[in-house]
């Protein structure tokens, strides 16, 4: 297919590069007004035929034209258009203006694209240009700081991992809460979100409220966002080559570092804790000591042995196991991309490499894709087009479980004197039993990914203003997961047996759209009005199989294998059924109002309840074009807009209407039934009730730009658990209880303090703030998402507030830990039972932004970009482990030496010993879960700094490089400010936690990182 | 022509809805069957028939996935936590639970007990027979043996309880809207009792087909001995324990000293020394029951935790079940006294055995125990059947001093031969209840083979008779929705 189109593409640039001959001939030069410099490319048409041709690399022209001839049309995507009367003359140079606006005048909204002048709803726009170029192998989380409501996440530094989404909150509590991802008209599938290559973005349009959303309808409710990617435009071709190179680290610790091996080792003697390494170094010495009635063996050997013990333990130890989990990794992309068109034919192409080795030694993802936009006005009314995009994924991935196998925790685990690699090369298994480094390279775990998207579409525009298009497209995802418990691995040897597992998934997403778009202006009215019908289908197909005992670890096809164990396989569906329509109207382009009314069916909710209807309505008023009055000049832009609608949400697992029981168990290895989940006939869509009041203005000329919103949006009927007593045998169902309000304000702002030709500065900010609130619920007080019980969600506070005891420090008269009770008391003795609601902190971000700045002059230019997130609060799990004396079999923070040793102490950590048994008190030794270890997640990171230059004059033009060389340097998370023990930017870490931002654990680290870049244009 | 017949095929497409049938929405799952469909004939009872069994083993707090065949030690006084070890089930070590503690044994139970519930509900419209009155019994077993368990967690023993005592909700409905209230105590072993006598009834022999992988008349027979005991019941004790095991256990039911270490490894020749097992297939592949007390580790075991000092003084060289249980051996260069009751079957994978859930051995120890306190008249077969089990556990074993016990001597060395028995089986702490003893660790010694180590501190040391730390609290969040149930005493 793609090959055939691209043949095509190059029959039809050889037919559009052929010249009329006849007549007079007229020649020029077309020059930019901006630089000076020649256009290629350019089209010039004689007015009112047929007959036309482009300018060559040196912007030149040559044209026959018929003595009818008047005029000569000169058009350039991005300059104004500009006529030129035929004279005499046979030479006509025109120099043209270039129109600052023409790029971000188009908005792309729901099934159509309209002109950002008519607006009316919250939309936020990103260029593509600001997710270029950066060491973060993913879309997703690119996104952040982009855009006012669009709140990123991207804590795991896993190369290719995602980023965590939230358009104005989080607004379900059980049902997803991330946006729709539309690219090209096709819904993307999670998995394929880091198959999206940032380069081939030309936009990403944020649709946030209601009247913007309501078209999607159905999965509208967290917010959409639409992206376009590049299409070639009707002028010459133009290639373009770049390379980057960039290095990445594990971010450090902020606050807290880890023990040294003298540290720990001195930590532990004061503990009376003997580690088995020393244990055995005593025993293999023959080092015996005699029992005493106070501190274990380490404490009864002499001084001196025990110095010698602890020297030799620190020069062979690991020291900071960090050099040992962790890499710089070495990142590079070679990208070619070649776009042009002629008349009736753009096309884009696209493709690239990309390989992203992470910070965690052993991990690695790389991408592969290619891309191929082509529209073809195959008839005057009739238009075909096709967006095809291939990407291959690679992605070997590291454990990132609480436990030792995982590096991300592994750095915590493991004490600095012990040894890695014992003296023969193997490696040490440590206290743990198990070595990181060896279950990394020899438990190898491996997703290998082929994303495809596809959208092929004719559009049929006639009656003049009537526009039809049906489009077809897909989304297919298919993945070839793999496990291999090699043969001779630790793991291996343990359980008596090899293993490898492969599964292969297909999910095949395809939907069917038709749109119908009549647009027409009479006089002062103008309308747009657009109906049309989608129906999406998901198909998904799993295999699954195991098998033990293989030869050796060369072998990795179950083939191979001794013994099959698993052979299964799987399928779930889902579907969707739209009817939408939506009408806007302005007058005199002063007064808009756009209404949308979408119905879905979803084939996941209960038979009788599965259509649900979704509509909007949105008003909006250009107080500048008002003829009532004249605003003063100092106001360039001013208007005023409002919206209120309803969106759906579906995003819970298939079939949880009914109820059944499952199969897929055996017992004895045979067939066995057990019940799965209670009936819900009545399941329906979760339904988000969303009003917006927005401001778009400009002053001086529209040096000041920005936008202000505020919104209140109401996610009712929320498809949540409803409990019932576990008694029954179950512990809860999929019903329709429960609701959450996010309110907030967002506000984005432009400044260009100077706009010279070759001199610009502008300065922008963006501010968002949002509350989270629980407005209803099936029982109040219900457990949050966290196993520990650390969260609750309750009616009047965030999703998920903190449930914690509170804390009040350490009694400085004999160093215990002392809580409040719930009536206030205080008490030694700590009781879960006391937990109180910690009103208002909660892991949900309360406000973040961005403060930037761009700078260029002459061909240089520097851009900085700092965000900001504040107002959550996270459980520092890490911090309370390194710093608990039963902690002690693994290493610990510096700071936990920090504990009470003797009346009047005032120390942050309680007492390691008992001083009225000299012996190690077992109830101060853990911390437990209370407020000391809640923090506050506020930070501000240097996220982004670029600093370019491009070398684009005539003799650049000359060695063919017509679009000029960019070189470029630009770094990531240069720095951190933050008063958090540890990582701030904590999200779900993989298999670890399932709130974003509710717990530090042991994810894959963060990582900052630097790119140097070049892109060469011919 | 062509604009006007694109035109209208657009047209119709979206005035029809481009042939969006509602019935596109109808999807089913191709893993599940609905509800209603899971009882329509024999085969379909014999796969709900199979999910009971599939829940004992994968639970996490019961037979094979789960923590039941240590949790009765660790509460205990036969264990002592390894300093090396993960640390896992400390809580429990250290009684330290609360009300978010024991969910899994309460949600894990009920899982269980309502697959029961619902086959007894389902199988009324099947055609009387051996088929429907095996599936009955089997519910009803099932549904008594999970019920016991937990009354033993959460409850007073029947034997020590008061009239006002009260225990968990005997749920026999599957209904989504129950909302039950505790029950008595004491009515609720009845209801037990009573399942299981009906239970003996309808339910399928061992032999042609009937295995001990599922409950059959022997083993509810057995259960029942363990029940009565339980109770108090002496009498109905030496009934059923016999019915179980017959009036003297065969040599293939009481297995010679040389088949004895076979118990532990599934061998054939020993299977018949189990009544009832909760099968663990290789492919299954659970190694639960090992792991709870160890992980094998490159050079050697890892113990979370090791036999406790005193306790390992008690069993005697020439004891089989001390060379079967117990393996001494060095971790990091110190010799321990691990647990390898759970080392798995012959060859791989490792650590993979069934869970037993109702041995010979247990029921006969009942009856010794039930016949030493029933009164003078069943004295001597107490002794005789002690006998018979030490016969068959002490190599070169002489009767001459057990034949001559009497009184408390005789019930000492009964009790003292149902605790080296059934250790690291999840009984002890059950039975320390039941007989209304304190529970006492070996302060003084630590994890290490020679005592060395660290022994339980002063505050873990020992649990006083009548501590409300016997009985495990209810989950909090089954209190917080359904208030019917009572909280024990003594949490909050």
């Amino acid at each position: 297919m793609k090959k055939l189109l691209l043949v095509s593409l190059c029959f039809l640039l050889l037919c559009a590069s052929q010249v009329f001959a006849q007549g007079k001939t007229i020649t020029g030069t077309v020059t930019s007004k901006e630089d000076g410099l020649p256009l290629p490319g350019v089209s010039v048409k004689v007015v009112g035929t047929q007959i036309g041709t482009q300018t060559n690399a040196n912007g030149v022209y040559s044209i026959a034209v018929p003595s009818t001839a008047t005029k000569l049309r000169f058009s350039y995507v991005s300059f104004v258009q500009q006529d030129v009367a035929i004279g005499s003359s046979s030479k006509i140079s025109v120099s043209l203006n270039p129109d600052a606006k023409a790029l971000s005048e188009v908005v792309v909204v729901g099934y159509q694209t309209i002109a950002r002048k008519d607006v009316v709803g919250a939309i936020a726009n990103v260029d593509g240009k600001e997710l270029e170029a950066k060491p973060i192998a993913s879309f997703t989380q690119l996104l952040q700081g982009t855009a006012p409501g669009v709140q990123v996440v991207g804590a795991s530094g896993r190369p290719g991992s995602n980023g965590v989404i939230r358009i104005r909150g989080t607004g379900s509590i059980s049902a997803g809460s991330d946006p729709l991802i539309v690219v090209d008209g096709i819904q993307v599938q999670s998995a394929a979100y880091n198959a999206i290559n940032p380069d081939d973005i030309e936009s990403v349009s944020i649709l946030k409220d209601a009247a913007a959303v309501s078209i999607y309808g159905s999965r509208g409710s967290n917010g959409v966002l639409v992206v376009t990617t590049k299409a070639g435009k009707p002028n010459a071709p133009q290639l373009r080559y770049s390379f980057r190179f960039g290095k990445t680290e594990r971010q450090a610790l902020k606050n807290v570092q880890l023990m040294s091996s003298a540290e720990k080792l001195q930590y532990e003697y004061e503990a009376q804790y003997t580690n088995p390494t020393l244990d055995s170094m005593m025993t293999n010495r023959g080092i015996t000591a005699t029992a005493q009635a106070t501190g274990t063996k380490i404490n009864w050997i002499p001084a001196a042995t025990r110095q010698n013990l602890w020297d030799i333990a620190i020069s062979r130890g690991a020291g900071d196991w960090a050099k040992y989990l962790f890499q710089t990794a070495t990142m590079r992309t070679h990208e070619v991309s070649l776009s042009g068109g002629a008349d009736k034919l753009t096309y884009y192409l696209s493709g690239n490499i990309n390989d992203n080795p992470g910070v965690e030694r052993f991990s690695q993802f790389n991408r592969k894709g290619g891309r191929l936009n082509v529209t073809y006005q195959a008839k005057e009314w009739f238009k075909v087009g096709t967006n095809i995009g291939v990407t291959a994924t690679h992605d070997n991935r590291l454990r990132e479980n609480y436990n030792t196998q995982n590096s991300g925790g592994a750095l915590y685990f493991f004490n600095p004197y012990e040894q890695p690699y014992l003296n023969d090369g193997s490696y040490n298994s440590t206290w743990q039993g198990f070595s990181p480094l060896e279950g990394a390279v020899n438990n190898p775990v491996s997703y290998d990914r082929v994303n495809q998207f596809g959208s092929f579409y004719g559009e049929a525009s006639f009656f003049k203003h009537l526009k039809l298009k049906s489009q077809y497209a897909i989304n297919y995802n298919t993945l070839a997961y793999q496990t291999y418990l090699q043969p001779g691995s630790n793991l291996s040897n343990i359980l008596g047996y090899s293993q490898k597992t492969d599964q292969n998934q297909t999910d095949f997403f395809s939907s069917i759209t038709n749109t119908a778009n009549w647009n027409q202006t009479v006089g002062k009215h103008s309308f747009n009005g657009l109906i049309g019908n989608e129906y999406d289908k998901d198909e998904f197909y799993n295999s699954t199989a195991t098998a033990r005992g293989f030869p050796s670890k060369n072998y990795t096809t179950l083939e191979n294998a001794a013994t099959p164990t698993v052979a299964s396989t799987s399928r779930t569906q889902f579907s969707l059924i739209s009817y939408f329509a939506s009408l806007s109207y302005d007058y005199d382009k002063r007064y808009y109002v756009t209404g949308s009314f979408r119905r879905d069916g979803s084939s996941r909710f209960g038979a009788d309840v599965r259509f649900a209807n979704f509509s909007s309505i949105g008003l909006a008023w250009d107080l500048k074009n008002e003829k009532f009055w004249t605003l003063p000049s100092v106001i360039s832009d001013l208007k005023l807009r409002g919206s209120y609608g309803t969106s759906g949400n579906n995003n819970i697992g298939e079939y949880q209407a009914l109820g059944t029981y499952s199969l897929t168990s055996k017992y004895n290895d045979q067939t066995v039934a057990i019940p799965l989940k209670l009936s819900n006939p009545t399941l329906t869509w979760e339904t988000t009730y969303q009003k917006d009041l927005g401001l778009t203005f400009g002053f001086l000329d529209s040096r000041i730009t920005g936008e202000v919103d505020y919104y209140s949006r109401e996610n009712k009927n929320l498809l949540y658990n409803v409990n019932v007593s576990t008694t029954t045998g179950f512990s809860s169902y999929v019903g329709n209880v429960g609701a959450v309000k996010n309110s907030g304000i967002e506000l984005s702002l432009t400044g260009t303090v100077i706009r010279q030709k070759d001199f610009k500065w502008s300065l922008t900010a963006n501010y968002s703030h949002n509350d989270n609130k629980v407005t209803a619920l099936y029982s109040d007080n219900a457990t949050g998402v966290s196993a520990n019980g650390l969260n609750k969600l309750k009616i009047g506070e965030p999703i998920n507030v903190f449930y914690l005891v509170n804390e009040k420090g350490v009694d400085p008269t004999d160093g215990r830990e002392v809580y409040y009770n719930i009536d206030g008391t205080e008490t030694k003795t700590f009781s879960g039972g006391q937990s109180q609601i910690q009103s208002g902190k909660s892991p949900n971000v309360k406000y973040y932004g961005t403060f930037g700045t761009d700078l260029s002059y002459k061909g240089v230019d520097l851009s900085v970009r700092l965000y900001y997130s504040g107002g959550n609060y996270i459980y520092n799990q890490i911090w309370m482990d390194e710093v608990s004396s039963s902690s002690v079999t693994g290493n610990l923070f510096t700071e936990a030496s920090n504990y009470w040793k003797k009346p009047g102490d005032v120390t942050p950590y309680p007492r390691v010993i008992d001083p009225a048994t000299g012996k190690p008190d077992p109830i101060q030794a853990t911390e437990n879960f209370s407020t000391k270890f809640l923090e506050k997640g506020d930070y501000v990171s240097l996220r982004d700094v670029t600093l370019g230059y491009t070398l684009k004059n005539k003799y650049t033009k000359k060695i063919g490089l017509v679009g000029g060389i960019r070189l470029f340097a630009q770094g990531t998370n240069l720095a951190i400010w933050t008063k958090f023990h540890g990582n701030p930017e904590v999200s779900e870490a993989g298999e670890t936690t399932s709130y974003s931002g509710n717990l530090a654990l042991y994810g894959y680290p963060p990582i900052r990182g630097y790119t140097f870049g070049i892109d060469v244009k011919f | 022509m062509k604009k006007i017949l694109y035109t209208a095929v657009l047209g119709t497409m979206l005035v029809l809805g481009a042939g969006c049938s509602k019935t596109k929405l109808d999807l089913y799952p191709y893993n599940q069957v609905a509800t209603e469909q899971a009882f329509v004939d024999q085969q379909a009872v014999t796969f709900d028939v199979n999910g009971m069994y599939q829940g004992l083993r994968a639970s996490g707090s019961y037979y094979v996935g789960g923590i039941w065949n240590i949790l009765g030690d660790v509460l205990a006084d036969n264990l002592v936590l390894s300093q090396a070890g993960r640390q896992s089930q400390k809580t429990y070590y250290q009684w330290t639970y609360n009300s978010t503690s024991t969910y899994g044994l309460f949600t894990g139970g009920y899982t269980i007990t309502r697959r029961a519930n619902a086959i007894l509900e389902n199988i009324g419209g099947f055609t009387p027979g051996t088929f429907k009155n095996d599936a009955m019994g089997q519910a009803l077993a099932v549904r008594g043996l999970v019920y016991f368990d937990m009354a033993r967690a959460y409850s007073k023993i029947y034997v020590n309880a008061a009239d006002a005592d009260y225990t968990l909700p005997y749920v026999t409905t599957t209904s989504a809207t129950n909302m039950p209230a505790s029950e008595p105590l004491k009515g609720f072993y009845d209801k037990v009792i009573a399942d299981l006598v009906q239970a003996e009834g309808l339910i399928s022999a061992t032999g042609s087909g009937v295995t001990n992988i599922r409950m059959n008349k022997q083993a509810v027979a057995g259960l029942l001995a363990r029940v009565y005991l339980y109770k108090g019941d002496y009498t109905n004790c030496i009934a059923a324990a016999t019915r179980a095991i017959g009036a003297t256990p065969t040599a293939s039911t009481i297995p010679s000293i040389a088949l004895f270490p076979g118990i532990w490894t599934d061998a054939t020749a020993s299977d018949g020394a189990v009544l009832f097992k909760v099968k663990n297939t290789s492919l299954d592949n659970l190694n639960t029951q090992g792991v709870n007390y160890y992980q094998a580790v490159t050079g050697g075991i890892k113990s979370e935790y090791v036999v406790d000092y005193t306790f390992n003084s008690l069993f005697q060289a020439t004891d089989v079940r001390k060379s079967s249980y117990i393996s001494t051996s060095a971790y990091n260069g110190v010799m321990q006294n691990h647990i390898i009751k759970y080392a798995g079957r012959a060859g791989t994978p490792a650590g993979v055995v069934d869970g037993k859930a109702i041995r010979v051995a247990e029921v006969l120890l009942a009856r010794m125990e039930a016949e030493y306190r029933n009164g003078a008249a069943t004295i001597p077969a107490a002794v005789a059947d002690l006998i018979l089990l030490k016969s068959n556990r002490y190599t070169g074993y002489v009767s001459t001093v057990d034949a001559a016990l009497t009184g408390t001597a005789l019930l000492n060395e009964i009790l003292l031969q149902r605790r080296l028995e059934l250790a690291f089986e999840g009984d002890r702490f059950w039975d320390l209840k039941r007989l209304n003893q304190p529970v006492v660790r070996d302060a003084v010694h630590g994890e290490n083979a020679d005592g060395s180590g660290t022994p339980p501190s002063s505050t873990i040391a020992t649990l006083a008779v009548g501590d409300f730390k016997f009985n495990l609290p209810y989950p909090q969040g089954e209190l917080t929705f359904n208030p019917a149930i009572k909280q024990n005493p003594g949490y909050n």
